[in-house]
């Protein structure tokens, strides 16, 4: 009888001959006259083809979006409502999202033809402005995790090279101060709103509101406390995620930005697409892919301006961005890795797709290609407070039907050991008053992704944080609390409007004396 | 530069470079010919048998870079025999995909170029 066991180890080099990454001509699929360069997806091109092939891919991804409206004409005039706006991260893709937009769009170098007219004619991107004004914004993460340094000013020097671009750099910090947020535009509140993240006996996040006072908790100690009090690795990169998306969303508003680019590759996205949907933000697939985000707000009148946010690199694989820097010597300064995430959702789904791209480049594609067809069943409820994307409805109800919620004491009592937080030894708020509200909660509020990133503890352990107050960031608080007058109308507005000296306290650098 | 041994210009790029003691451009002289197993012998280490010889390739420049100038986490660079997914090669400004990989026999001054590719968007 044939044994069913492993084959003889003697036979370990008899390994099928390995398929050629390419077809069968070494020469460029474009040209036809060149030696290839490069192997992209199994065709072969040249180098003086491959710059091209990048920038009419990037150009055909961008440009159906730049214009307001589609119009019946085949090739319109390229007219923008607003500015733009470029986020930057000093990595290979938003380096490479610079340079060619300052190439095409903004560099005014027209090419002319053998009449001296401009090559393209009047209507192409070389030849018209299509923005009035660009702007490069970057969100420095150094404060969030020890060890990391601060990269402000060597990105300065990168968009230095490129005076048509103004640079802006937030702090990822900023998520949490209240002067930032007034000066993009924020609505004002009085009140520090906070979260019972760390309550392991039920899911229901309820809200701890206090007034401001001077004396209130720095924006990094806030950010730090945040952090801390999430449950998992995935958390901490999925809050960063958001956070630098928001904070890039919040700047392009006060630029006056219709458009804001991301340097995302097709690699990228891909891992980005897997990725939120394994942490159950299947409903905002599309969002994922292309967004027009307009600021939410419960209970606001006015209609605030729509951003569009497009990643023109969509199609062009980490390779090919590679391949394409090194040939236009493009500066790319490098991400730092953050530190204590490498073993989240996005890290792993990084890793497994970034191996899947070596041998199966054309897979990496396809998961773009299938996740652009997804659409979610119904109309989204509104937006989620802390993401800010659609939300669907009734996810608390299916929640409810699906999971367990809340333990028993007795078994809480016997399963729960709370590890020692470092963040537990700072000081508690100095808060001139504290109330909690047990009817407000961010719960409803949430999408299911986000309430499960708050939400859903490591199986290897729980972590819990004790019942420290978890500041919320700053854009969670207006709309939560227009939210609770909206539900309660014919009720006290609460401590905030109850005495008027601290609300003056509170936004006395910000009136002007007469 | 003796017949038996070969001098190549190694560049890093794309953050690359940080493991290699940050420094992006070096002269690398190796042997024109090498163990089979692409091991890289030291110093003191007994004559090769000539039958185990092979004219030294790109997996043995690899394996080279990763014992004398790696000085930083050599899980980033490589992973089984070859580079770890998401750098990409060039050799003399071509993809390695097109010369054999690893494979590719090295001949004397040849630049080879090994770019991150997995620094961020």
């Amino acid at each position: 009888m044939s044994s069913c066991g492993n084959p003889d180890s003697s036979e370990a080099d008899a390994l099928m001959p390995r398929r050629l990454k390419y077809g069968r001509s070494r020469d460029c699929v474009r040209c036809r006259e060149k030696p290839g360069n490069i192997v992209i997806r199994h065709a072969v091109y040249c180098r003086d083809c491959f710059s091209p092939l990048v920038t009419l891919k990037f150009r055909k991804a961008l440009q159906p979006s730049i214009n307001a409206s589609a119009g019946t004409s085949k090739r319109p005039r390229l007219k923008a409502d607003g500015n733009l706006l470029m986020a930057f991260s000093g990595g290979l893709g938003s380096s490479l999202l610079l340079d060619i937009v300052h190439r095409i769009y903004f560099s005014n170098e027209s090419v002319l033809n053998e009449n001296e007219e401009p090559v393209g004619g009047k209507n192409h991107p070389r030849n018209a402005d299509v923005w009035p004004s660009a702007t490069v914004c970057y969100v420095e993460v150094c404060n969030a995790f020890p060890g990391m340094r601060d990269s402000t000013e060597e990105l300065r020097t990168v968009v230095s090279q490129y005076p048509c671009f103004e640079y802006v750099a937030t702090r990822i910090e900023d998520a949490f101060d209240r002067s930032w947020w007034l000066r993009v535009g924020g609505l004002p509140s009085f009140s520090q709103l906070s979260v019972d993240i760390g309550n392991p006996t039920s899911c229901d996040l309820s809200i701890i509101s206090a007034l401001f006072t001077p004396a209130e908790r720095s924006p990094t100690d806030c950010l730090l406390a945040y952090l801390s009090s999430l449950p998992t690795q995935t958390a901490i990169s999925t809050a960063i995620q958001t956070f630098i998306r928001i904070l890039t969303l919040y700047t392009a508003r006060s630029r006056g930005a219709s458009h804001l680019l991301l340097g995302t590759s097709l690699t990228s996205l891909s891992i980005s697409l897997i990725s939120s949907i394994s942490q159950g933000g299947g409903y905002t697939t599309r969002e994922e892919l292309q967004e027009e985000w307009t600021q939410s707000g419960i209970g606001s009148t006015e209609i605030a301006p729509t951003i569009r946010i497009v990643r023109p690199l969509r199609d062009v694989t980490m390779k090919e961005c590679a391949a394409y820097a090194r040939w236009n010597n493009i500066t790319v300064v490098g991400k730092q890795r953050v530190p204590a995430t490498t073993q989240g959702i996005h890290s792993l789904t990084k890793d497994f797709i970034v191996g899947l791209e070596k041998d199966y480049p054309s897979t990496v594609s396809t998961i773009a290609r299938t996740c652009a067809k997804l659409a979610p069943k119904d109309a989204p409820k509104g937006s989620c407070l802390l993401c800010q994307r659609p939300m669907q409805h009734d996810i608390q109800e299916w929640k409810n039907r699906i999971s367990i919620r809340s333990f028993g004491e007795a078994k809480l009592a016997s399963d729960l050991h709370t590890p020692p937080n470092p963040h537990n030894n700072m000081p508690p708020p100095p808060l001139s008053s504290q109330s909690i509200d047990q009817t407000l909660s961010l719960t409803p509020h949430l999408c299911y992704s986000c309430h499960t990133t708050l939400t859903s503890r490591s199986s290897r352990g729980l972590k819990s944080t004790g019942s420290l107050p978890v500041p919320l960031p700053v854009w969670v608080s207006p709309p939560l609390l227009d939210s609770a007058r909206v539900v309660n109308p014919d009720e006290d507005r609460g401590e905030v409007f109850q005495n008027r000296q601290p609300m003056r306290d509170a936004i006395a650098e910000y009136l002007l004396e007469s | 530069m003796s017949s038996d041994t070969l001098t190549l210009k190694v560049e890093f790029g794309g953050g690359l470079e940080l493991l290699f003691s940050n420094k992006r451009i070096r002269d690398v002289t190796i042997p024109a010919f090498v163990p089979g197993d692409s091991s890289v012998p030291s110093p003191e280490s007994e004559s090769i048998q000539p039958t185990s010889l092979k004219q030294a390739d790109v997996t043995f420049l690899l394996h080279y870079l990763r014992e004398k100038h790696l000085t930083d986490r050599p899980e980033l660079f490589m992973e089984k025999d070859t580079v770890r997914p998401g750098i990409l090669v060039l050799i003399n400004d071509t993809d390695w995909e097109l010369e054999g990989e690893g494979d590719y026999v090295l001949k004397d001054k040849d630049e080879i170029v090994l770019i991150s590719t997995l620094h961020g968007g």
